[in-house]
């Protein structure tokens, strides 16, 4: 296991949409795609993972349906809403001004040392 | 929307949400352990970290309810869930607060639901806020006031220059007349108004038209528009009917329209005609309305301006010393003037009973708080915040606030049914009263505005505690111990409250019995009277009229049990004919118009009713229309037109119809005044009464257009036994004129008060309440210092204080607090009473006597209710209360 990064509050909800925008998931399938896909880096507190799908859910961003799981057990499964693509994307975009911005304060040299 | 969606289904389907919730997390936790194991982790151990991990459950479901919303409503709902408990775990208190708010929102709902209907309700026409009345406002000696009667001479005014209003002119009143169809004879309620008087208003004929400008001037064609009630009744809504002929009054008269089934007139009325408006004959005095739509463009500012201006050349004139100008009204105000003073008066009543009410619960909450401050305390230790413990209590409050508010609306609609039995159908309330939405809107405003109102304060202070010193010491203070003021203001203000509620029932009860107790002038027992219509084509002469009543009226005396009877235009108590006149001769001779009531008779109408002649002689059969006109005037007519001069043998003119002499003077009679508000509803007014075989065909037939003569029977025994005698007798002179209702003379002067009646018997039982409330508040007050100083007042029977000493010091305060309410309410009653100036009679606003009786009776009352628990005080025994400990 690599070194684990502790998730921005507010992060999670983008994480978890572009999660499920691969494809419909349920709640523990969301949590190891994240970390699959982040290759161990992220780590989701499990107890918060569900707050924050009842309330994208409550949004309108995610849709949720009972059906059967890999196993023939029954899950919750979760999948992106056309509204939810939306937000994904102005988030995405809105966390890429961000990074730069950051980025760029700390690349900032001292202009007079 | 999508949010509502999900947040009224997770609010509604609670409980499968949950479980939802649960397996879902379930399954997550089954997962990660199945995952665990794949890894090579024993299955005890994989389930036992897989829980771990995910932490705890319950606490992930309250944050998912909290992420949906749900939070504030499960808090609300834990709220009143706790609320219901305690308010079950105490009874007393419960029963008590909710008998009090019942009651007061009761009254609250039924009076507000008259004031809705009369006063709030807008007008059913379209855009009711651009109508307006116009009325003559006077202003001088003392009175002011706006009349809606105009003169002939002012609604031409308006007609002609009056150019920002759509404008019509209309009869305030309605009146019987003889109606024939289709071979049904009716008795109908017929009001007349001008040309466009439909349109003003915003309606439009069902069917046909209303009437034209052609058809609304003297001499024009008889037409008429009917109601739809009517329409359906007579022709059973037969369109063809317009351009048919019906009989009126004995006329054929043409259908021109029928109005909508919706519409609904200020005064109850079938059918209309035209009123044909004009500056002579009625027009010549105060018998028209006046209603104007503001035209699109104008304001209301600018059309207000302009009447003004229209009415300044002729209307300053009418009256010396008091100013008067011609203004805009809002309709509603206009047609509800009378009724809005008493109204409004009633509605501030039962406003202060509710206050009080509210007062004497946040008392009993204050009360109430000391006994609870262990579970408070407890409640704050344990890590409940101050907000959520004023929340706690207030849910608590609201609550009672609502469950008394549900039974005051069962209440209110008991009264609502005693009200419109006890007065509306006798004031002139044209909106049905009903508890409909608004009413029960404003009602459960009322209650939760309430429930705040008595439980912010106590629930504010509650909640200052000192913890530590709650929950050790609590109730082992020796001397109280908790500051007691809180509650004796509440105390004293409820007493100041109550004060002024007394001090205003106690003025209209008194200006009541003064009206009651005023001289009538005749002799009301054994008297009955109807009347019948004349306003009859076969009545157009004064020579017919006449033969109908002398037939009549023989007839009717050779009936059993009838001592004597007599016809007469206008009652005692009635509206009474206005007429103008001029004194010929003698001390004062006029070169202007005077205004006296004017009553025509046949002889025989004094000694019916017994009303006594002063000075010269009555009418006999002898002065008809051959011999030299005459006329007897009132006492009061003596005192207003003919002071320090011999009235006998004066002469004046009734608007040019001759020289009268005057040949007698009688007393004066009670009756409705009219004039303005400057002399009270009932007062002696200056009288002329005239032969009726004296009487021309002309002013026979304007006033018959008005008012219906009066047959007036005196009888041997009780007056009902001759009704369908005199029913027959009528009868047999004319089988078309049927009398038209029959009032003993008792029922007339009964009735003549009756809005007075209403006023002083509800102000009375609203201010009995009140004095109820206010004496349960002082008591509660004491009850609950002996039982919070019972040791103290141990300890001090102990040191050797007499049972009388220690009654004294715990009643004492109660009488002191009345005392400062008393003091304060006179003040409070003192402006109340300058607001209900316009409803006293007969007594002064500061009438010393009223307020005395009020503010000993309080005292005495507050004396009672501070003695009675303080008797308690003789059953401590000293011993017993300082071995509790």
């Amino acid at each position: 296991m690599g070194k684990q990064v502790d998730i921005l509050q507010g992060t999670l909800d983008m994480l978890i949409l572009k999660a499920v925008s691969l494809g419909p998931l349920h709640g523990y399938g969301i949590l190891l795609r994240i970390q699959q896909i982040s290759k161990d880096a992220l780590q989701i507190p499990q107890g918060s993972l569900y707050p924050a799908l009842y309330r994208l859910e409550h949004r309108g961003w995610i849709a949720a349906e009972w059906g059967e799981s890999e196993n023939k057990r029954k899950a919750k499964y979760y999948r992106l809403t056309a509204a939810g693509r939306k937000q994904l994307k102005s988030e995405r975009k809105e966390w890429k001004r961000l990074a730069v911005a950051i980025a760029d304060v700390l690349a900032a040299e001292a202009e007079e040392a | 929307m999508a949010r509502m969606h999900s947040w009224w289904r997770a609010l509604t389907r609670r409980s499968r949400l949950e479980d939802e919730m649960v397996s879902e997390m379930g399954g997550h936790i089954e997962r990660y352990a199945a995952d665990l194991e794949a890894r090579g982790m024993d299955s005890g151990q994989a389930w036992r970290l897989a829980r771990i991990e995910f932490g705890s459950m319950g606490a992930a479901v309250e944050e998912c309810r909290e992420a949906v919303g749900l939070r504030w409503p499960d808090e609300l709902a834990r709220d009143v869930r706790y609320a219901v408990r305690v308010l079950r775990k105490s009874p007393a208190f419960t029963a008590a607060a909710m008998a009090t708010l019942a009651l007061c929102i009761g009254a609250n709902t039924a009076i507000f639901s008259v004031v809705d209907a009369v006063l709030l309700r807008p007008l059913p026409y379209p855009q009711p806020e651009r109508l307006a009345q116009i009325t003559a406002h006077f202003q001088g000696k003392g009175i002011s006031g706006d009349k809606t009667n105009l003169t002939g001479l002012i609604w031409e005014a308006i007609r002609d220059n009056a150019t920002y209003l759509d404008r019509a002119v209309y009869s305030e009143f309605s009146m019987g007349v003889n109606f024939v169809a289709g071979g049904q004879v009716d008795y109908v309620r017929q009001q007349r108004v001008s040309a466009g008087f439909f349109r003003v208003l915003g309606i439009t004929p069902l069917v046909g038209r209303e009437f034209s400008v052609a058809e609304d001037h003297p001499g024009g064609p008889a037409v008429t528009v009917l109601s739809y009630a009517l329409w359906k009744r007579v022709f059973h809504g037969d369109p063809s009917v317009v351009g048919q002929a019906v009989r009126l009054r004995g006329e054929p008269h043409t259908v021109v329209g029928v109005l909508p089934a919706n519409f609904q007139s200020s005064i109850p009325a079938d059918l209309w005609t035209p009123l044909r408006p004009s500056s002579t004959g009625e027009g010549g005095g105060s018998n028209y309305a006046v209603v104007g739509r503001l035209r699109p463009d104008a304001t209301w500012a600018q059309a207000d301006a302009q009447i003004d201006s229209v009415g300044a050349p002729i209307v300053a004139a009418l009256e010396e010393d008091i100013s008067a100008r011609l203004r805009l009204m809002p309709f509603q105000r206009g047609l509800t003037q009378n009724l809005r003073r008493p109204l409004l008066t009633l509605w501030a009543a039962v406003g202060l009973v509710l206050l009080i009410g509210c007062v004497n619960i946040a008392g009993l909450l204050l009360a109430r708080a000391a006994g609870r401050s262990r579970e408070l305390a407890t409640r704050m230790a344990l890590g409940s915040g101050r907000a959520a413990l004023v929340r706690q209590l207030l849910a608590e409050s609201i609550l009672l606030g609502l469950c008394g508010g549900a039974a005051g609306t069962v209440l209110g609609w008991l009264g609502v049914k005693g009200l419109k039995l006890l007065a509306l159908n006798r004031l002139n309330v044209w909106q049905t009263v009903e508890l409909d939405w608004r009413v029960l809107a404003a009602t459960a405003c009322a209650s939760i505005a309430a429930g705040i109102l008595f439980g912010l304060y106590p629930a504010l202070a509650a909640s200052r505690i000192e913890i530590r010193a709650a929950l050790g010491e609590a109730g082992r203070a020796v001397a109280g111990g908790r500051n007691p003021w809180p509650r004796r203001l509440l105390v004293a203000s409820e007493v100041a409250l109550a004060m002024v509620l007394l001090v205003s029932a106690g003025l209209l009860v008194r200006t009541f019995a003064h009206l009651q107790g005023l001289n009538p002038g005749f002799d009301a027992r054994n008297v009955i009277t109807a009347s019948l219509s004349l306003q009859d084509a076969r009545y157009a002469t004064s020579e017919h009229v006449n033969r109908l009543f002398e037939q009549s009226l023989s007839r009717i005396r050779e009936l059993p049990g009838v001592e004597s009877a007599a016809v007469v235009l206008s009652l005692p108590y009635e509206r009474a004919l206005n007429t103008s006149f001029r004194r010929l001769d003698g001390r004062h001779v006029d070169t202007e118009d005077q205004i006296t009531n004017m009553f025509y008779l046949t002889p025989d109408y004094f000694p019916v009713l017994r009303i006594p002649l002063l000075r010269g002689r009555l009418f006999t059969d002898a002065d008809n229309a051959n011999r030299a006109l005459v006329a007897i005037v009132s006492e009061a007519f003596v005192k207003m037109y003919l002071r320090d001069d011999d009235p006998l043998g004066r002469h004046v003119d009734f608007g040019g119809g001759g020289r009268r002499e005057i040949v007698g003077v009688v007393g004066d009679i009670q009756q409705k005044s009219g004039w303005g508000e400057a002399l009270g509803p009932l007062a002696p007014m200056p009288d002329v009464y005239i032969p009726a075989a004296q009487t021309g065909d002309k002013p026979l037939q304007m006033v018959h257009a008005w008012f219906s003569p009066s047959w007036v029977v005196r009888t041997t025994g009780p007056p009902e036994g001759v009704i369908a005698g005199m029913q027959r007798a009528m009868q047999a002179v004319d089988p078309q004129l049927p009398f038209a209702g029959f009032h003993s003379m008792e029922d007339i002067r009964y009735r003549s008060l009756a809005q007075e009646r209403f006023q002083a018997a509800l102000l009375a039982a609203l201010a009995a309440l009140a004095l109820l409330l206010a004496a349960v508040g002082i008591y509660g007050l004491i009850a609950n210092s002996v039982a919070e100083r019972t040791r103290e007042l141990g300890i001090r029977l102990a040191l050797g204080a007499t049972v009388a000493q220690a009654m004294r010091a715990i009643a004492l305060p109660g009488v002191a607090l009345a005392l400062a309410g008393v003091m304060a309410g006179s003040v409070l009653a003192g402006f109340a009473s300058q607001l209900l100036r316009h409803l006293i009679w007969g007594v002064e606003p500061g009438d010393p006597l009223t307020f005395g009786a009020v503010g000993l009776g309080l005292l005495g009352v507050a004396a009672a209710a501070s003695f009675l628990p303080a008797l308690r005080v003789a059953h401590v025994n000293p011993a017993e209360t300082l071995r509790q400990d």
